[in-house]
């Protein structure tokens, strides 16, 4: 018996494995899920997640979404979620240092603030999940 | 009559142009086995997406709280259509189909709203709306080139602010729908507010516990369902934009080669006259000299 995992993005499935343990970054702090977790649901902010399979982990960077976990079914709706070995640091540290420029030249008021802000936290998220 | 070389030359002209419909149909039955492969991939996000929408949903209106802005209709004196069309022509009737049926739409409907605003997505729509002295609001240009969620989501996110600034009452959504690839069927469905009626309601009940809060949960995921449904018809509209023109291709492909055939006939059949000709003029000379 184990927890089965779905990740899935608006753009594909990225992931449906059985796991032991799954570790999330929720909007009100990180959270672990095992076997028999109480029904529960969740916005994701931006970050990693990791889940553990056999004792090895692996880690995922994930651009914010939602988790749900019932009947030890845990199913992760990511806006974007990438394996930490498949991200290309040079391109993420440029995407990361790109955003945060852009979001420099606006104030708080303009249009398009808060979607540049996510963008930053984003790809912020996957530096330091690919940093490992 | 026109002259043999003159002839040779259409069959020549007419075959290159046999050879390049050729190519394109290839190219766009690629195309539209991608943009296929693209639509299927969304499905589970989208199933998932709306289970979780009508678990909360359901249960908001069970227990009667105020609905989310998103999902409460008001009154409706201000819409606007945004239109998916695509850069490329040479697809058949695929934009002239969507275009017609959006003035149709706003011919019928322009008794129900104040004023409709019109918004398009692709090169092709915005030709066909301006040509009739329509106004758009807004053309979103460089959507297809390069088709990723991310564009989905902002077109979105700007006709949801729109919407929740009150600039707009309802927002429509018109595309052709990806039926096979063969036939596609222009669509206009309802983007704000979002319709849940339709969604199955999930009442079984599972008992959550939500962080931060249900109403904030539900403030998350509708914004996501909206650009959902953006981004399913954009990739729809790929996928059908590529199966019209692969079947326009292939018909005129098909018209090519009946024209070759008919026009070596005629060129044989021009051929002959001129050999008998000749013929007759040698015979001719040949009983004069005796």
């Amino acid at each position: 018996m184990a927890l089965t995992l779905d990740i899935v993005t608006p753009e594909k499935r990225v992931l449906s494995v059985q796991v032991d343990e799954v570790r999330a970054p929720g909007v009100q702090g990180g959270f672990g899920v095992r076997l028999n977790h109480e029904p529960f649901m969740t916005a994701l902010e931006p970050g990693r997640l990791t889940y553990v399979e056999g004792g090895r982990e692996h880690h995922y960077a994930v651009g914010g979404g939602f988790l749900q976990v019932a009947d030890n079914r845990v199913i992760v709706l990511a806006d974007t979620a990438e394996a930490a070995g498949e991200i290309d640091v040079e391109r993420a540290r440029k995407a990361f240092e790109d955003a945060q420029n852009r979001l420099l030249q606006l104030t708080e008021q303009d249009e398009g603030h808060s979607a540049e802000s996510a963008r930053v936290r984003r790809a912020a998220a996957r530096l330091t999940v690919a940093g490992r | 009559m026109p002259s043999l070389r003159d002839i040779r030359n259409r069959i020549g002209s007419v075959r290159s142009t046999r050879q390049i419909t050729k190519a394109m149909k290839m190219v766009s039955a690629a195309k539209l086995r991608r943009a296929q492969d693209a639509v299927l991939k969304t499905r589970p996000y989208a199933i998932l997406l709306d289970q979780t929408l009508s678990r909360l949903a359901a249960r908001a209106a069970a227990e009667e709280q105020v609905a989310h802005p998103l999902l409460a209709p008001r009154d409706q004196r201000t819409a606007e259509v945004v239109v998916v069309t695509s850069d490329r022509g040479l697809a058949g009737g695929f934009n002239s189909n969507i275009c017609r049926f959006v003035q149709r739409f706003l011919t019928e409907n322009g008794d129900r709203f104040e004023r409709i605003a019109l918004s398009t997505v692709g090169k092709k729509g915005r030709e066909y709306f301006k040509a009739r002295k329509l106004d758009i609001r807004k053309d979103y240009t460089g959507i297809h080139a390069n088709l990723a969620y991310e564009k989905a989501e902002a077109l979105a996110r700007e006709a949801t602010e729109r919407y929740l600034a009150g600039e707009v009452d309802t927002v429509f959504l018109a595309y052709n729908e990806f039926k096979s690839a063969i036939s596609q069927k222009p669509v206009v469905v309802q983007l704000l507010p979002i319709d849940t009626s339709a969604a199955a309601a999930d009442t079984a009940g599972i008992d959550f516990r939500y962080e931060p809060s249900r109403e904030a949960l539900l403030a998350e995921l509708l914004p996501r369902h909206v650009a959902m449904q953006v981004w399913r018809a954009l990739l729809e509209s790929a996928a059908s934009e590529h199966g019209a023109r692969m079947s326009a291709m292939e018909s005129a492909t098909k018209n090519a080669e009946e024209m070759i055939a008919s026009l070596s006939l005629q060129y044989n059949r021009a051929r002959q006259a001129y050999v008998t000709k000749e013929l007759m003029e040698i015979v001719g000379g040949a009983e004069a000299l005796k």
